[in-house]
C-alpha cells in the first residue's frame, strides 16, 4: 500500500469511529475544517494551529469508544495503532492533521512543529497520537521523543503507548529512555508497542539500576519493571527477581514470576509454585508462566496495583 | 462550603497553597495572564507563560482537586512596550481558543497611556469578534477615573456589559460598575486594596447581585485563602448564606460560564484527589506516596 493511500485509509477508519459520536453540526464543522486544511499553504502558518485549538469548542468531550471492528481495522492498517483510549477530540484533531496539505513534503516537520510549540495538553495528546498515521513518520521521531520526555503522564502515554512509531523509529537511546520513563511516570509498559521485540542488555541494566535505587529508598517497584528484562541481565536480573519474590507485594511477585519465565528460569518458577503461594494474582501468573512464555501483554492487569 | 476564586496567579504559588485551598473548599480557580513583577523582554517569554497556563499549571492544580481555568491577554503595564506589545498581540489568537480559556484578561489600564489604550481596544475588539468574556484589571492609581474609562471604551468597542468583569473594585467604584450592568469583582488583599471586613459591608450595602470576591493572590503579600476567609466572616456577621454563595461561587460561574468552557456538572460532583490518575502521573510528587481517593470538601 502506498503511504498516501494508507493516510486516506486512516481517514476512513477515523471517520467511521467519529460518525456515531458527532451530531450534524459538529460533523459539518469538521468537514469544512478538513477541507480548509487540505488547501493550506506549504509552510508553517497560524490557521492550522488555530483549527486544532478550535476543535475543542466544536466537538463534544468524551471517550471515542471505538467498536471492536473499528479497532481491528486500525490495527490492521497501522501496526501498533490502538485507539481504545482515544477521545472524540483526539480523533477529530487526527482528521485535521491527516487533511493538512503538504505533510508529505519537505515542510512537514516545520508545519507540525508550529502546532506542537503552542499546544496545550489535550492538543499535545491528539498530535502525538496522530503522528503514527502520517506518511514517512521517521521524520517525526524527534518530536515523538519530546512527548516521551514529558512529565505530564497523559502526554507521555499519548506519545509512547498504543502506537507503533517509537518501536519502529526510535534509536536505541531514545527507546530505552522511553521504557524507563514509563516506570518513572507510572505508565503501563504492557501498552508500549513492540517492547518484547526491543529488549536488550543495556535496557536491563538501566532497569535493574532503577530497581536498586527504589529499594535503597524503601519504595516499591512497579510490576512492569520485570517486563523490561526479557532474557537479559544475567544473574543480577535473576537475583533481583528472586528478591522480589521473597519480599514483594502480590503484584510485584506476579511480575517477577512472569519475568523469571521470560528469562527461561522454568526451574525457579516451578520451585516457587511448590512453595505454597496462595495469592490469586501470583497463582494466575504461575499458571500462565508454566503454559507458555509470557509476553508483555501478561503484565497489563498488574499495572497500577 | 465550596468556593470559586476567579482571580489567582497560581504560577507564583506553591503546592502547600494548593493543598490548603483544596482543604478550605476552593474547587475552581481562574488564572488570568498578568505581568511577572518585572517586564518581559521577548515575545517568547509570553508564549511560554501562556503555554504554562493551559498546560503545567492546569495539570498541577488538578492534582489537588482544583479545576483550573485561565484568561489570556496582554496586561496593561507591558502594553507600554509598544514594539513588543505588537508581537505579543499577534500571538494571542493562538492561545485564546485553547481548552479552559474562559476570558480575555486581565487587560485594561495601568497609567492610562495611549499605548495601554491601544492594546486594550485591540483585545476588546478581539473579544467582541469571538463572543468572549473580558476580565478588566483596574488601575491602582487614578482608579475611579480608570474604571469609568475602561467601561466607556468597552462599550465603544461593542462589548455587551454582561460579558464584562471589572476587577479590583472598592467602595468608591462599585456603583459605577453596577450601574453600567457589568460584574464588579473585589480583590481581598491583606493590607492593601480590600480587606474582608470592608467586603462584608459592601455586600450588606449593595447586595450580592453581580458582585464577585477573589484573592488575586500572586508573588506579593497576598492570601490564596481570601475567598473562603471572607465567606466565613460574611456568615459570622450575619450576611444571608445565599448571598455568600452568590458572591463566592455562583456569580463567578455565571459570568465566566458564558465562555462555555466550564463543565458545571463536573464541578458540582465531589472531587476525588487521585494523584495517580489525574493526567495519569505524579510529577508533583518527589517520591512521596500519591494521595489516592481522598475526597475534597465540596458541600
Amino acid at each position: 500500500m502506498s503511504v498516501a493511500s494508507r493516510s486516506s485509509r486512516a481517514m476512513e477508519v477515523l471517520r467511521a469511529m467519529l460518525e456515531p459520536r458527532l451530531d450534524a453540526r459538529a460533523q459539518e464543522w469538521l468537514a469544512l475544517a478538513c477541507d480548509e486544511c487540505s488547501r493550506l499553504p506549504d509552510r508553517a502558518e497560524v490557521r492550522f494551529p488555530t483549527l486544532i485549538s478550535l476543535a475543542s469548542r466544536k466537538v463534544p468531550r468524551g471517550a471515542l469508544e471505538p467498536s471492536n471492528s473499528a479497532r481491528e481495522a486500525a490495527r490492521e492498517l497501522v501496526p501498533g495503532w490502538n485507539p481504545e483510549r482515544w477521545t472524540i477530540l483526539d480523533a477529530a484533531r487526527a482528521m485535521l492533521v491527516l487533511s493538512r496539505a503538504h505533510l508529505d513534503g519537505p515542510q512537514a516537520v516545520a508545519i507540525l512543529d508550529e502546532v506542537f510549540r503552542h499546544a496545550d495538553v489535550g492538543e499535545l495528546c491528539a498530535l502525538h497520537r496522530s503522528l503514527q498515521l502520517l506518511p514517512d513518520n521517521a521524520r517525526f521521531a524527534w518530536r515523538a521523543g519530546e512527548g516521551c520526555r514529558s512529565s505530564m503522564g497523559a502526554v507521555y502515554e499519548a506519545a509512547a503507548c498504543d502506537t507503533g512509531l517509537p518501536c519502529a523509529r526510535f534509536d536505541d537511546l531514545a527507546w530505552r529512555q522511553l521504557v524507563v520513563k514509563a516506570l518513572f511516570v507510572g505508565a503501563p509498559v504492557a501498552r508500549i508497542h513492540g517492547l518484547d521485540q526491543r529488549l536488550d542488555a543495556e535496557l536491563a541494566r538501566m532497569v535493574l539500576d532503577l530497581v536498586d535505587e527504589r529499594r535503597s529508598a524503601g519504595r516499591g517497584i512497579p510490576p512492569g519493571a520485570w517486563a523490561c528484562l526479557g532474557a537479559h541481565g544475567g544473574l543480577r536480573a535473576r537475583d533481583s527477581m528472586l528478591r522480589e519474590l521473597d519480599r514483594g507485594q502480590a503484584a510485584g511477585r506476579a511480575g517477577a514470576i512472569l519475568g523469571l519465565a521470560r528469562a527461561g528460569h522454568a526451574d525457579l518458577v516451578a520451585g516457587h509454585a511448590a512453595g505454597g503461594e496462595s495469592d490469586p494474582l501470583v497463582l494466575a501468573a504461575l499458571s500462565s508462566a508454566r503454559s507458555a512464555r509470557p509476553s508483555q501483554d501478561d503484565y497489563a492487569h498488574l499495572h497500577g496495583l | 462550603m465550596r468556593f470559586f476564586d476567579p482571580h489567582i496567579h497560581m504560577t507564583s504559588r506553591t503546592t502547600d497553597d494548593l493543598e490548603a485551598m483544596s482543604k478550605a473548599g476552593v474547587r475552581a480557580i481562574i488564572e488570568p495572564a498578568f505581568w511577572l513583577g518585572q517586564p518581559r523582554t521577548s515575545v517568547g517569554s509570553f508564549i511560554d507563560y501562556w503555554s504554562s497556563l493551559v498546560g503545567w499549571e492546569r495539570f498541577r492544580a488538578a492534582q489537588f482537586g482544583v479545576a483550573h481555568y485561565c484568561a489570556m491577554g496582554l496586561n496593561s503595564k507591558e502594553a507600554n512596550d509598544e514594539g513588543l506589545a505588537r508581537e505579543v498581540l499577534a500571538e494571542l489568537p493562538r492561545f485564546a481558543f485553547k481548552e479552559g480559556v474562559v476570558a480575555i484578561g486581565e487587560i485594561g489600564y495601568d497609567e492610562i497611556t495611549k499605548a495601554e489604550e491601544k492594546a486594550y481596544q485591540w483585545q476588546l475588539e478581539f473579544a467582541v469578534q469571538h463572543d468572549m468574556v473580558v476580565m478588566v484589571h483596574s488601575p491602582h492609581r487614578d482608579k475611579k477615573n480608570g474604571i469609568r474609562r475602561s467601561i466607556a471604551v468597552a462599550k465603544e468597542c461593542g462589548l455587551s456589559m454582561e460579558k464584562l468583569v471589572v476587577d479590583h473594585n472598592n467602595e468608591e467604584t462599585v456603583q459605577d460598575v453596577l450601574d453600567a450592568g457589568a460584574w464588579a469583582a473585589f480583590t481581598i488583599y491583606p493590607h492593601t486594596k480590600m480587606g474582608s471586613e470592608r467586603m462584608v459591608e459592601i455586600v450588606r450595602q449593595y447586595g450580592p447581585r453581580r458582585i464577585i470576591v477573589d484573592s488575586s493572590a500572586d508573588w506579593g503579600v497576598s492570601d490564596p485563602l481570601s475567598v473562603p476567609k471572607t465567606a466565613r466572616l460574611m456568615l459570622e456577621r450575619g450576611i444571608d448564606p445565599a448571598a455568600v454563595e452568590l458572591t463566592t461561587w455562583q456569580n463567578a460561574l455565571d459570568a465566566y460560564g458564558q465562555s462555555g468552557q466550564i463543565d458545571m456538572e463536573a464541578l458540582l460532583k465531589t472531587p476525588v484527589v487521585d494523584q495517580r490518575q489525574l493526567y495519569h502521573q505524579n510529577s508533583v510528587l518527589r517520591g512521596q506516596a500519591p494521595r489516592v481517593e481522598e475526597t475534597v470538601p465540596n458541600d
